[in-house]
């Protein structure tokens, strides 16, 4: 009996021990938890990280499509079906775009999402910082990057909702477009006194003092267009505090065009803020990639440009964009691809072999087979050859040749992936400079000692051998800008401050004024039911 | 709980005070109606687990601790016979009469065993010999069509493990398969287990007889039975087949004739890049040249002595598919041990099981099938100079050939089950579990993909998933890339439970208690990848040879860093029987679950069922009627929880890797939160109500089952996409939608003929469904009723998607443009939103309701024939009016890109100025229902041959022999499990039909 007993009692004693077992805390050894990061200054740093990489991710793309698609800057058809994407490109040149198009979508879902990121960041920073000046900086360079986003969808959305408490997970309702510029002023004021002074290096890819007085500049500029009162005087204010600094200079036109190059950086003594790209950089959950010369590059110059990748090409400028390009000695004519192509010496032909029905679809011979042999000519005109509905040019040659190409990021031959090094400007100190020669022409106050002709021929005299302008009206500094700032993503932005929008270029005929800001995605408003939809838009 | 420690407590005192019985020992034969002896017949005696089998003449000897003990003597198909012992007699003659039925066998349920008349809840059971025949390596395969109710679809890819559904999907959450308890232990990988060594599979069905493994079960439970030795007898046993597998369809795709013919008549030209007057048929060149080999071995021995028994068995499957170079090989070594100890009150038992499976999958298999299809005839396989024909100017084109042989993608798995039982009989009708187990998974895997494969970074190589999502640009690095992974999964169980077992006159009762633990590691291992090799030779065996460093913007990929999970499960449970006169039964279960992937608010829950059924054929009423030999009526109600297809840490507030950032001169790592918490994550809920019958009529000839059931999942959980200005993630695992399955089975089995030489034995199954998500909506974030869903990517498709969750929709609704013919144009034109017709009809927005995938009822139907010592069995199994949505044949019916890439032959008619030809529409959606003559097996049994032979018994199997459908696929079995079910696309593996010849002997 006494060896039963024996026997069992071991798992006897077991089962009771379990059963008083009902632990179930599971601690986490393999993961961030709160408990364990961010503790140090290293970490805190790597807590502001999301906030950069989620900003990189979608500003080569919907931010790109949105800014020049939707101008006579550049244009995307469809070739043979391909780009043809549900209409989504075509639409932006047609400015028929719905409150479904997935490129609307996606510059809200993104800008929607660096806020978010941003709001999120600061709350925990909030909580796991010490006080003290390391922890003004850090968070007023974070809440300067939540004004850029929010001044992006200001701009492009016209009433967007304010939310900047994370945790605080009710939606809110659209607040008016005036509402939010004075939310944007306001932090971006209160950032100033603790954000960084320095440039370069330091706080190249992050927000400094500049940056903050920069995008000031830039919505007193377009105040009128975003709350319906002028603020010329605020621009130029805002644009001395920039030039006072002493940190930024013109590119001279020597290296104007290297300005734009893959190994661009901290050193560009234009940039005052910009995305810096790189193959290497790796971002979860966004695209964070810059595919210029896909998009720019035709693909019969893969071997021209070093390319690993045969680029897609579909897009192209449009002929009443590039008449602007009118002076022979501007530096700024070499960021396009036009005409007979040439490979880098100069001399040696870029040719393509092909078929004759390969070089055009619509040859009708009977030796369609038979094979052709051409020099690539890039053509100034989009000619919708295949289908007038579908936006298509047609899937041979010709079609391929159609528009000139912008290389102004050049193609970058050393990445292993479509991905380039080039790192893309938001704010240049041209920018600067033209934003406050344009503030004067619209009756601000000249300061300094400079004048709107001065601050524009201080930009020019580094661009073209040609003479100095004598005389400046606002119309010629719309053309200056469209040189200045091609491919940058501001002329939407422009073209709307100068009453451009709705004007007429390539296929386009839309002239509706609503169309100045983009409807509240149809997605967004599945995600947050109090949000409106804007006027003219069908509700 | 203080009250159960206490319970247990009063037990050992009792247990102590009594004193054990003496064993009689009683032996005999067990004959049927022929007089011929049954060989494995169970023989049990009453009220204890305590039994054997019978041996190859119909022969068993037992132990029994009662002198007057009531021996259960059954066996499938007969009726079984209760045998009272007398103490003077120690040999019997034992008659069963046949019943056709399989009521009498004993039923495995969880924690406990019962007989089939006794049940109160909805089980069926397959036996060995009805499990499917054919070169099968997959659980789920081996059921398919064999229950009323299961929903298999098996892909044609034989390294994938078929899709099983019980009962129409119950959750949008990734994991639908059911529980799999394998000899008592739950949550067993079901691939460890040799088909060969399988006695029984019982499939809970009802929410009564799975709610006692309560957050588990919501899905079904699946218990699998393996075999055991037995007293005094030794057996040896092998088995064997050799198969041969050949393709039995592919696409039909145009040949360079039928394609030149197309581009002339249409005015297209091949680029001189492409036209090298080949004609290849590239389906073909990635095909095995002769056929798939398969073969499989098993042996196993088995006996026992006074105290104790073993099984031991060792399986090796080894299978080419039919795809070049692709195999997979696996070793399986099995070893089950009992041994009775303190008079055999005292049952230990070791179970352990080792398998190990190598497979050599196809590189790039999923690219490689679409450029199969994809590419053109008179294109050539190889150049003049014997190096691989490519296109690199065509983006997108790339020689699958080329990719097959320039690549490696191996996979080698072992797996290992180990368990220990103690079994000990207590006074009073009480006995006491205690199991441990053990489990351990490691996977290692290597890919690598030569310096060849580098050119195709130029051509932008897109990768293929399957199914459907997002492609992404594949990058192959310089000189070759490898990847090399390595993890381990484990599990440790405790389980403890104690029985009893009791009768009182005519009141019996059943009873069980316990308690269960369970701690799971996930994903435990690393991953790593390298590029820039010296030479191609080392594959992905050296990764210390490469050197990623030099290659500008490499990254090396680490895998997922959410990769490892730790989890811990801790359950008591308690089931009452009680069964009055064998006339009225009652049955009541509760469990209560914990679990530490759930919100903190959310981590313990119950689950209660309650069953009863009337056997009214024990009714005085009933025994003057001639009609039924048995007639039962159950019903029952139980919840059950699901509690899986989602990382352990979801419901947690962590950060992780968001990548990198430039801080002053470098990228650095950005860490953040990289999922929403949700502190009130909680377990879907299933609840089930079933009504069932059972019968058997015309003296045993007829017998069968029917059930209906109203299966209603609340609180479905769903990655739901939330406003990312709030929750940056953009999404939220949370509890929210709803799902109702209705349905009805039916099961029948008849013998029509049994005469002395011949023999016609039949089963048919029937099972209708009815799936519909009855609310979709969360209740922290607002969302919409509506997700549109499935997204297969075709070329110029972005966006476009096939199906749509809706309230009030089952779930693989189709929602889709809806196909209006074509215009004077010649161009397909759509129904636009708003009734018009329309060329250019915008994504989302001009859909329509299309149908759905889920079938409307299923059928299995099995025939099993004897003619003196030959046997044949003829199975069909059929699905009935589901649709499929072809996006297969959509995109490769692209006329106007034919001088590019091939098209079907069913294209011919188009025309290329039909630019919407492709797009995904109603066009696409498909009748897909079928059946299946899935397998022809004729055998022929001598017997005993010789001295030392028992048995010897050959046999021929054709799977696959023929099916019978309108669908115009590959095949029209798709997948049904999953949240995107009968979605055809990308399905290019080919079917295949399977010729085996295979030999068992009984030594």
């Amino acid at each position: 009996m006494k060896k039963i007993s024996k026997y069992l009692g071991l798992p006897i004693l077991m089962v009771v021990l379990l059963w008083s077992c009902e632990n179930l805390d599971v601690p986490i050894t393999t993961q961030l938890t709160p408990e364990v990061f961010p503790q140090n200054s290293t970490q805190y740093i790597q807590t502001t990280g999301p906030v950069y990489a989620a900003f990189r991710g979608d500003f080569a793309f919907s931010w790109w499509w949105t800014q020049s698609l939707t101008t006579d800057e550049a244009i995307m058809p469809a070739r043979g079906g391909n780009w043809f994407d549900n209409r989504n490109y075509i639409a932006m040149h047609y400015h028929d775009w719905t409150a479904d198009n997935g490129i609307v979508s996606s510059l809200w879902d993104w800008s929607s999402r660096v806020i978010g990121t941003s709001n999120q960041a600061i709350s925990i920073l909030n909580e796991s910082m010490p006080e003290g000046a390391e922890k003004a900086t850090t968070i007023s360079e974070l809440k300067t990057m939540r004004a850029i986003s929010y001044f992006m969808m200001m701009d492009s959305y016209g009433n967007v909702p304010l939310d900047t408490l994370y945790g605080d997970f009710s939606s809110h309702a659209k607040s008016d477009r005036k509402v939010v510029f004075e939310f944007i002023e306001k932090e971006l004021k209160k950032a100033i006194p603790n954000l960084n002074p320095a440039s370069g290096i330091t706080t190249y890819g992050r927000p400094n003092k500049q940056t903050a007085n920069a995008l000031l500049a830039k919505m007193y500029l377009n105040a009128e267009v975003y709350t319906g009162t002028q603020r010329y005087n605020d621009c130029v204010a805002a644009c001395d505090a920039v030039i006072s600094s002493g940190l930024y200079a013109v590119e001279p036109r020597t290296t104007y065009l290297q300005m734009f190059y893959p190994n661009n950086g901290p050193q560009m003594k234009e940039f005052i803020f910009a995305v810096p790209f790189d193959p290497a950089a790796t971002t979860v959950g966004f695209n964070g990639q810059m595919y210029h010369a896909r998009y720019d590059v035709p693909r019969s110059e893969r071997a021209k440009f070093g390319l690993p990748f045969t680029p897609s090409a579909p897009r192209s400028t449009l002929p009443e964009f590039y008449a602007n390009f009118n002076d022979a000695n501007d530096i700024r004519n070499k960021q396009w691809l036009t005409g007979l192509q040439f490979l880098n010496d100069g001399v040696t032909p870029v040719k393509v072999t092909t078929t004759k029905k390969g070089y055009d679809q619509f040859y009708t011979g009977s030796d369609g087979g038979a094979s052709y042999t051409y020099q690539v000519d890039l053509t100034p005109n989009i000619v919708l050859r295949q289908n007038e509905t579908l936006f298509d040019c047609g899937n041979d040659e010709i079609a391929w040749n159609m528009g000139y190409r912008n290389v102004k990021f050049y193609p970058d031959a050393t990445s292993t992936s479509r991905n380039q090094n080039n790192d893309v400007p938001f704010l240049r100190y041209s920018d600067v400079l033209l934003m406050k020669a344009e503030a004067i022409l619209r009756g601000g106050n000249a300061t300094l000692g400079h004048t709107a002709l001065s601050l524009v021929n201080m930009v020019r005299d580094n661009r073209t051998t040609t003479a100095p302008w004598t005389s400046v009206t606002l119309e010629d500094l719309y053309k200056e800008r469209s040189r200045e700032f091609t491919w940058e993503a501001w002329h939407r932005n422009d073209m709307i401050r100068f009453g451009k929008y709705e004007g007429q270029w390539g296929f386009k005929t839309n002239t509706d004024t609503y169309r100045r800001i983009f409807p509240i995605p149809t997605n967004a408003r599945v995600l947050n039911p109090a949000l409106t939809q804007n006027p003219g838009y069908p509700q | 709980m203080e009250k159960l420690k206490l319970l247990l407590l009063a037990f050992f005192i009792g247990f102590s005070i009594n004193s054990w019985a003496q064993k009689t020992q009683v032996s005999g034969v067990v004959l049927d109606e022929q007089n011929m002896p049954l060989p494995a017949a169970n023989v049990l005696e009453s009220g204890t687990n305590n039994g054997v089998g019978t041996d190859a003449e119909g022969k068993f000897k037992i132990s029994i601790s009662n002198k007057s003990a009531v021996l259960i003597v059954s066996f499938v198909g007969y009726v079984e016979q209760r045998v009272k012992v007398d103490g003077s007699k120690s040999n019997y003659s034992i008659k069963l009469v046949s019943s056709a039925t399989g009521l009498e066998q004993v039923v495995v349920v969880g924690y406990g065993k019962g007989s089939r008349k006794n049940l109160t809840t909805a089980v069926s059971s397959v036996k060995a010999d009805q499990l499917n025949n054919g070169v099968i390596s997959d659980v789920g395969q081996l059921l398919q069509g064999k229950v009323a109710g299961l929903n298999v679809s098996a892909s044609g890819d034989p390294t994938k493990a078929s899709s099983v559904v019980l009962r129409g999907a119950s959750t949008l959450n990734s994991s639908q398969g059911p529980f799999y308890v394998v000899d008592g232990i739950p949550g067993v990988d079901i691939s460890i287990i040799a088909p060969e060594d399988i006695v029984t599979i019982d499939v809970l069905k009802d929410a009564a007889a799975t709610a006692i493994y309560g957050n588990r079960a919501a899905n079904g439970v699946i218990m699998v039975t393996t075999k055991r030795g037995n007293k005094d007898k030794t057996q040896i046993s092998y088995s064997n087949y050799f198969g041969i597998e050949n393709v039995s369809n592919q696409l039909d795709m145009m040949n360079s004739d039928q394609l030149r013919a197309f581009t002339t008549k249409n005015n297209l030209n091949f680029t001189p890049e492409n036209d090298k007057g080949a004609n290849t048929d590239w389906q073909k060149e990635i095909l095995r040249g002769n056929g798939a080999l398969s073969s499989s071995h098993n042996l196993s021995m088995s006996g026992g002595g006074e105290h104790g028994n073993y099984f031991a068995s060792v399986t090796s499957i080894s299978k080419e598919g039919v795809l070049l170079g692709s195999k997979f090989s696996r070793v399986i070594a099995h070893l089950a041990v009992e041994q009775y100890a303190i008079d055999d009150k005292v049952k230990f038992g070791l179970n352990v099981t080792n398998s190990n499976s190598i497979y050599n999958n196809v590189p790039q298999r999923n690219t490689a099938l679409l450029q199969a299809v994809n590419h053109l005839p008179v294109s050539p396989v190889r150049n003049a100079d014997g190096s691989y024909f490519e296109n690199f100017i065509q983006t997108g084109y790339f020689n699958p050939v080329a990719l097959i042989n320039h690549g490696d993608d191996d996979t080698k798995t072992n797996n290992f089950v180990g368990s220990f039982t103690t079994e000990v009989k207590l006074p009073f009708g009480f006995s006491y579990n205690l199991n441990l187990s053990y489990q351990q998974l490691n996977s290692l895997h290597g890919e690598f993909y030569d310096s060849y494969y580098a050119k195709y970074n130029s051509a932008n190589f897109y990768n293929n998933p399957d199914p459907p999502q997002v492609h992404s640009l594949m990058n192959f690095g310089v000189n070759g890339s490898a990847l090399r992974n390595s993890y381990q999964n484990t599990n440790t169980i405790i389980e403890s439970f104690l029985n009893w077992d009791k009768t009182f006159g005519n009141h019996k009762i059943k009873a069980v208690v316990g308690y269960s633990w369970q701690e799971d590691v996930l994903g435990d291992g690393f991953q790593a990848t390298n590029t820039n090799f010296p030479v191609d030779d080392v594959s992905y065996n050296n990764l210390a040879l490469g050197n990623y460093g030099s290659v500008s913007g490499y990254r090396v990929d680490f895998g997922d860093s959410r990769a490892y999970q730790k989890k811990r499960l801790i359950s008591e449970f308690a089931r009452v029987n009680y069964n009055y006169n064998d006339k009225y039964l009652l049955q009541g279960s509760i469990r209560r679950d914990g679990g530490s992937v759930f919100g903190t608010n959310n981590q313990w829950g119950y689950f209660p069922s309650v069953g009863g059924a009337w056997r009214i054929d024990k009714e005085g009423f009933m025994q003057n009627q001639k009609i039924f030999t048995d007639l039962k009526f159950r019903a029952s109600y139980g919840e059950t929880g699901n509690s899986s297809g989602f990382n352990a840490y979801t419901a947690q507030f962590i950060s992780g890797s968001l990548g990198t950032f430039y801080y002053n001169g470098q990228q650095i790592g950005a860490y953040g939160p990289n999922q929403a918490a949700n502190p009130d994550l909680n377990w879907e809920k299933t609840a089930t109500t079933n009504l069932g019958v059972d019968f058997t009529i015309l003296k045993g000839k007829l017998s069968g089952s029917v059930d209906v059931y109203d299966k209603q999942t609340t609180d479905m959980i769903f990655n739901y996409a939330v406003n990312p200005v709030l929750v940056p993630v953009g999404t939220i695992v949370a509890n929210g939608g709803n799902m109702s399955n209705r349905g009805i089975e039916v099961a029948l089995n008849a013998t029509p003929v049994k005469t002395k030489n011949f023999s016609w034995s039949t089963n048919f199954n029937y099972s209708h469904n009815e799936n519909i998500i009855t609310k979709l909506k969360n209740p922290y974030f607002i969302g919409g009723d509506s997700i549109r869903r499935v997204s297969p990517e075709g070329g110029g498709q972005t966006g476009s998607t096939l199906q749509i969750f809706k309230e009030g929709k089952p779930l693989g609704q189709f929602f889709t443009l809806q196909y209006a013919g074509k215009n004077s144009a010649g161009v397909s034109q759509y129904v636009a939103k708003d009734g018009s017709l329309t060329t250019t009809p915008a994504i989302g927005v001009d859909y329509h309701y299309a149908g759905s995938a889920q079938p409307k009822f299923l059928l299995g139907w099995d025939n099993n024939f004897t003619y003196k010592k030959f046997d044949l069995n003829i199975f069909f199994r059929g699905v009935f009016g589901n649709k499929i949505f072809n996006a297969t044949r959509a995109d490769l019916f692209r006329p106007s890109t034919a001088m590019t890439t091939n098209i079907l032959v069913d294209a011919a008619n188009e025309s290329p100025n039909d630019l919407n030809a492709y797009k995904y529409s109603t066009r696409f959606i498909e009748d897909g229902s079928y059946i299946r003559l899935d397998n022809l097996t004729l055998g022929y049994d001598f017997g005993s041959v010789g001295k030392y032979i028992k048995k010897i018994r050959i046999y021929e199997t054709v799977n696959n022999l023929f099916v019978i459908t309108k669908y115009s696929g590959i095949d029209p079995e798709v997948e049904q499990g999953g949240t995107a079910p009968g979605v055809d696309s990308n399905n290019f593996y080919p079917k295949t039909r399977t010729f085996l010849f295979g030999l068992n002997v009984i030594f």
